[in-house]
């Protein structure tokens, strides 16, 4: 198995010896015995990282003689796995036998890997800081934005609140019979209107277009010989409107002796009836109401 | 034709050494630049290559990753790394390789679809990573991506194996009707 833990364990002490040489520099030149102290612990890690590197050595002499192997795509997947399974069982068993070796505990040691994890520390702190920091930022942003849109939705909901309550204020509550009451209400009040129009219309027509019974000179009383009995001007208009209403396809009326020609003429010269346009006897009434 | 080892070589010291291969030189060059560009405890090595088989007079160190970039606008560049596959030894692929898709951004330009990269990825057990390295944050992001698993799969970090990290990057998928 490669041994991977080798090359890190190399590294850190290369660092080691190297701040360890500097830390020398700065000790008393004249106190001999701290100076062997350290080149005891240099001299000691040296040798530790000697015995290392033959290891690897010796494990690179052993992976040479293995063979190689290439994959095709068809026997890549299922050999891959195989292979997988077994570094990884291989791996597991290495973690659960090997213990962990400590690098020799001294002042120096201790003191400059210390020095190294805070340093780390340190930086890790500063980037997790920063990150937060901009997070914060990028959140007061979001909140006042939210706030803002918050204030304009409650300000749409006062209004429509308003309008609201004012509309329900013109809603009347629904009821059927009161709306059937109403309605009888307006039709009785639809047909007393017509009545008295209809009164007023027949007084209105007695004072100004009375029948001619006395008020006709006696010269014309001989040409004017009527044999049936003249009915009045209301009631002329009468069966005008009742023909118009009943048979509205065929809306012409007869003129019969009955009717008095002056007011025929009347009715005619003002617009209120109609000649039918091929029968000069028949009269209509002017459709009004269309 | 030599294929490619992983272990063929005591590594060197502190350094970790990453091959990048690819049809397109321009990519490949920007992808290198920006890795060397990130900071690294480790001292990064970048090796660019067209296809495999590396031709063997050169003496170069060992690689501790291998990474075959597939451009998904072309698909000379999936036939290349396709080819190249087969001068790759077995043990490469024990979380040592991995493949990187650029350009599935840009929908109308594609002519490799990313679900083929991601089959490949599948039969070689190896994870694909997409990132578009055209563009600088991109890249940059990727860079330092591939710098850390270079670190993890030379053995620069103690406690996590390169089988370890192959385990963890495996995207959590429910096996397809052609697997099974």
């Amino acid at each position: 198995m490669p041994p991977d833990c080798g090359a890190p364990s190399s590294k850190r002490t290369k660092k080691i010896t190297k701040h360890m040489s500097v830390n020398q520099q700065s000790l008393d030149p004249d106190s001999t015995t701290d100076v062997e102290v350290v080149t005891d612990t240099e001299e000691e890690l040296i040798k530790e990282c000697e015995e290392m590197w033959k290891e690897m050595e010796e494990c690179q002499n052993k992976l040479s003689l293995i063979g190689t192997e290439t994959l095709t795509d068809s026997n890549a997947q299922i050999s891959l796995l195989i292979m997988q399974v077994k570094c990884l069982t291989a791996e597991l068993s290495q973690w659960q036998k090997e213990t962990p070796e400590i690098a020799p505990l001294n002042d120096d040691v201790l003191v400059t890997l210390g020095k190294e994890e805070f340093q780390k520390l340190q930086h890790d702190l500063e980037m997790v800081l920063s990150t937060i920091q901009s997070k914060n930022e990028k959140l007061k942003e979001d909140l006042k934005r939210e706030q803002q849109w918050l204030d304009e939705q409650q300000q749409i909901m006062e209004s429509l609140n308003v309008l609201h309550s004012e509309l329900k204020n013109q809603v009347v509550t629904f009821s059927e019979s009161r709306i059937f009451t109403e309605l009888k209400t307006k039709l009785l009040n639809v047909k007393k209107y017509k009545k008295k129009l209809l009164i007023t219309l027949g007084e209105f027509l007695e004072d100004h277009f009375p029948l001619p019974d006395g008020s006709v000179k006696k010269k014309k009383k001989s040409i004017q010989e009527s044999t049936a009995q003249l009915i009045t001007l209301h009631e002329i208009l009468e069966t005008l409107i009742n023909r118009l209403f009943d048979v509205p396809h065929d809306p012409y009326v007869k003129i019969s002796d009955s009717f008095w020609p002056p007011y025929i003429e009347l009715l005619l010269r003002n617009g209120i009836a109609l000649r039918h346009p091929e029968d000069p006897t028949q009269i209509r009434l002017e459709a009004f109401h269309q | 034709m030599s294929v490619l080892r992983p272990l063929d070589k005591l590594p060197g010291l502190n350094t970790a050494t990453v091959l990048l291969v690819g049809a397109d030189d321009a990519l490949l060059q920007r992808l290198a630049d920006s890795m060397l560009k990130t900071d690294c405890a480790s001292e990064l090595r970048v090796h660019l290559a067209r296809s495999l088989p590396l031709p063997s007079n050169v003496n170069r160190p060992r690689v501790d990753l291998l990474v075959f970039v597939i451009n998904l606008h072309s698909k000379y560049s999936l036939q290349s790394v396709e080819k190249s596959l087969h001068h790759v030894d077995a043990s490469f692929f024990l979380g040592k390789a991995c493949f990187l898709a650029t350009g599935a951004g840009r929908e109308n330009l594609c002519s490799v679809h990313r679900n083929t990269i991601v089959r490949l990825a599948r039969t070689y057990r190896s994870p694909v990573l997409f990132c578009d390295l055209e563009v600088e944050g991109s890249r940059a992001a990727m860079a330092q991506r591939l710098a850390r698993m270079l670190q993890i799969s030379a053995g620069h970090v103690p406690g996590v194996s390169a089988m370890s990290l192959l385990s963890l990057l495996r995207s959590s998928e429910s096996p397809s009707l052609e697997d099974l």
